[in-house]
């Protein structure tokens, strides 16, 4: 479109894949009041500073009894100038508003926006990482919302809508998320889309926040600037020094103010369209991660939080990229202060399934623990003088559908990554690590705040696990629901041999081969599906044959693979390609409908959004004594 | 063969061009030269007596030699270096391995590479060498291989955007 299209406002013709007749499908503009209330710093700041002039002048000119014009005259013109700004900005904001427009088609959303250089942005609905509707506080008070629309390019949302009516914006999130996730939009009535319904699963009380941020880090700087200060103050006899106290102060007042306006009033909950947050206290945040987007998880325990056993939950999320400010850090943050059953309550709605028959076992050692035990494999002795403290706790442990890499004795971390969410692996070794037979094992995820690491492992270990985890990734992406989360998987599944070599997630929406076809076992390829005991979401009543597309044996497809490293001691929760493995029995507990879209047995259809989803949990493995000896180191 | 030590076993790694070592040196050559004389200018002054006394005559003379053995080391290294790059195509994923003292390996999902850059630089083209960089959704990945000969990083590129598009996924 070009600026000649400009002033007709006659909107531009119906895109070609535009669904005709949807409600949604129509082009449309924020609302009206937005400019202003986007642009309300910018008016505040104009009349700020010409009315300081105006105020001042005024003054001067009395004091000095020789105004340039009659007073009146002054008043006027000053008032008229002002007037003139303030309409050519209002003026500007509102042309602005008038060429930004929007469209949500069944594939695509597009923005039309620019008056001189213009832009035209269209976004595919089922990249979409997250959606996020925020309320800063101007809004929330004429009841407004802003859209974020965030596709995997780190960080700048691909569309902002800013700002519609708070049930504009909640209709709109709606009907974006059941277009992203391949529902089938009812026929009688296109463009009336519910609001999937949501579970609260996780609420944490105002006071535990503000004691986290007392326990945090801030404090420990404020007390041990406090004591510099003074001992200075003191020895020097220059109380004069204790105004350099203010800007720390200040500094530390933000933080506590931030970490309290991000993490008031947080609130998790689960729903057919994915993990739903919802926090703050003047500026108010709802943010939607649909099922398979956070691409990496961490739970760290800063020091002081120990005594209080709290955690923090943050994320990598595609969509959200590294971001530094405070709004970036609290949008990544998936639990700002949890106790150890909310840290399990969360990582169960990430990870549905854990991968292990004793979940929260192995995630406790994982956050707690030291030593190996649960599956962990720590540092080898003989290099414990590369990290004295740590060693005992630098360590990895690997389940059927997760890495979990632990390490920090003094902050604390976990963190965990799906295995089909692994982008890629590298294994590091420096001199001195070669000298003590040790090696470091990056995994590269998104950009987020979580960085996985496993420090000094013994070189073979990393090196089964470096090879084990790359087949075990590619593994994982086979299997892994297509993107559209719930769309309706073809109905007869083919034998486990026909889907062999099909990719994965066409671009484009095209027929995706059944994530969990209910195939012959083939107990060969199904190495990820060890132990269901622990939640079984949704996984189609416990199968785990299923058409793994293996193209061939993993010995075959990864020449060279130590087929079965024993060395990796921990039976467990070790899954390496090319071991043979039982089936195992149906998973006990069997929610329905979670967000995992793996029903796909026979004609049933894809799972229902408008279903209130069952909170996934992990539940604590019977006691140790019934366990079989392998389950456990 | 398993060269180093946390080289995977029975891999057969595809080693780099030996013109790029060649490209390398030159590359040292030149770099040498620049560091060599800006850290003999303070040397220069001194003896041309511009400068009378500030820095003494052991610095000024132990900076280009610092320089010096600097460079040397690291000439020295160079076909190490070089031949120590290598890079494996398996059925899934592309493993990349480099460094002789700070050594890495990296494996790349066939199907998490977002896209394939071919760059090729003054001195790599009059030796007829590319470089080949492949990205993932994370920035931190940095697989690139270095001093492919222009045939056989273009045969890589069109063979690594066909499996990437066979193996797509999403992230």
């Amino acid at each position: 479109m070009t600026l000649a299209n400009g002033p007709s406002g006659t909107p531009p013709p119906p895109a070609p894949d535009g669904v005709a007749g949807a409600g949604a499908d129509a082009w449309q503009r924020v609302h009206v009041i937005s400019p202003l209330v986007r642009g309300w710093i910018v008016l505040v700041a104009i009349l700020y500073f010409v009315g300081r002039d105006w105020f001042e002048g005024l003054f001067s000119a009395e004091t000095r009894g020789r105004g340039p014009l009659p007073e009146g005259v002054g008043v006027l013109v000053a008032g008229g100038v002002l007037l003139a700004v303030v309409l050519l900005v209002a003026g500007a904001f509102l042309v602005s508003w008038y060429f930004t427009r929007y469209q949500v088609t069944a594939e695509h959303v597009r923005v039309h926006s620019g008056v001189v250089f213009r832009q035209q942005r269209q976004a595919r609905l089922d990249r979409v990482q997250a959606i996020d509707i925020v309320q800063p506080f101007l809004a929330r008070i004429f009841g407004l919302a802003e859209l974020k629309f965030e596709v995997a390019d780190a960080g700048e949302s691909a569309v902002r809508l800013a700002f519609l009516k708070l049930d504009d914006a909640r209709k709109l999130r709606a009907t974006i998320l059941a277009r992203a996730a391949g529902v089938d939009a009812d026929p009688d009535h296109p463009e009336e889309v519910v609001e999937a319904p949501e579970r609260e699963v996780v609420a944490i009380p105002p006071g535990r926040v503000i004691g986290a941020a007392v326990l945090s880090g801030m404090t420990v700087a404020l007390v041990v600037a406090a004591v510099v200060v003074v001992t200075l103050g003191v020895v020097f006899e220059t109380p004069i020094i204790a105004t350099s106290f203010i800007p720390i102060l200040i500094g530390v007042v933000g933080g506590y103010w931030s970490a309290l306006n991000t993490g008031y009033n947080f609130r998790a909950a689960t729903s057919p369209d994915g993990i739903r947050m919802r926090y703050g206290l003047l500026d108010t945040r709802a943010q939607t991660v649909p099922p398979g987007r956070v691409q990496a998880l961490s739970i760290v325990q800063p020091p002081l939080w120990r005594f209080k056993g709290w955690y923090r939950v943050t994320v990598n999320v595609a969509g959200y990229g590294a971001s530094v400010s405070s709004e970036g850090q609290a949008r990544a943050t998936l639990l700002p202060v949890g106790t150890r059953d909310e840290v399990l309550q969360t990582l169960a709605l990430v990870l549905p399934d854990p991968g292990t028959p004793r979940p929260v076992e192995v995630f406790a050692a994982g956050m707690a623990g030291r030593d190996g035990g649960e599956g962990f494999v720590t540092t080898p002795r003989r290099a414990r003088w590369l990290a004295p403290l740590a060693w005992r706790r630098n360590g990895f442990a690997v389940t059927g559908t997760a890495l979990l890499l632990r390490s920090g004795v003094l902050w604390r971390q976990l963190v965990v990554v799906p295995h089909e969410r692994t982008q890629s692996l590298s294994l590091h070794q420096g001199p001195v690590d070669r000298r003590f037979g040790v090696s470091d094992l990056q995994l590269q995820t998104t950009p987020g705040p979580v960085s996985a690491r496993v420090f000094l492992a013994d070189s073979d270990t990393a090196w089964q696990l470096f090879h084990g985890q790359a087949a075990r990734a590619a593994e994982a992406r086979r299997r892994s629901g297509p993107e559209q989360w719930m769309k309706p998987v073809p109905v007869a599944a083919p034998p486990a041999g026909a889907a062999v070599d099909l990719p994965v997630g066409v671009p484009g929406g095209g027929p995706v081969p059944p994530s969990h076809a209910p195939g012959p076992g083939d107990g060969g390829g199904g190495s990820a599906a060890q132990g269901g005991a622990g939640v079984r979401s949704g996984d189609g009543g416990g199968l785990s044959g299923r058409s793994d597309a293996v193209p061939s044996t993993p010995g075959a497809r990864l020449p060279g693979t130590p087929e079965t490293p024993a060395t990796l001691g921990a039976p467990g929760t070790q899954q390496l390609p090319g071991t043979p493995e039982a089936l195992p029995a149906p998973g006990t507990p069997e929610p329905a409908g979670t967000p995992k879209p793996v029903e796909t047995s026979g004609t049933a259809p894809g799972p229902v959004r408008e279903v209130m989803p069952d909170v996934p949990r992990y539940v604590p493995a019977p006691s140790p004594s019934e366990e079989p000896a392998d389950g456990r180191r | 063969m398993r060269r180093e030590p946390i080289d995977p076993s029975g891999l057969e790694w595809s080693r780099v061009s030996p013109k790029y070592l060649r490209v390398r040196v030159i590359g040292w050559l030149i770099g040498s030269l620049v560091w060599l004389v800006l850290a003999s200018i303070p040397l220069v002054l001194r003896l041309l007596e511009i400068w009378e006394s500030f820095p003494p005559v052991w610095l000024a003379w132990g900076l280009p030699a610092v320089v010096l053995v600097l460079s040397a080391w690291r000439g020295l290294l160079l076909p190490r270096q070089v031949a120590s790059i290598g890079y494996a195509e398996r059925d899934d994923d592309l493993l990349v391995r480099q460094g002789v003292f700070f050594q890495r390996t990296l494996v790349v999902p066939y199907g998490r590479m977002q896209y394939v850059d071919v760059a090729v630089g003054p001195l790599e083209r009059a030796y007829g060498i590319c470089t080949l960089k492949l990205h993932t959704a994370a920035p931190a990945t940095n697989a690139f291989i270095p001093g492919l000969p222009a045939e056989e990083g273009t045969r890589l590129r069109e063979q690594l955007s066909a499996r990437g598009e066979a193996r797509l996924a999403g992230l």
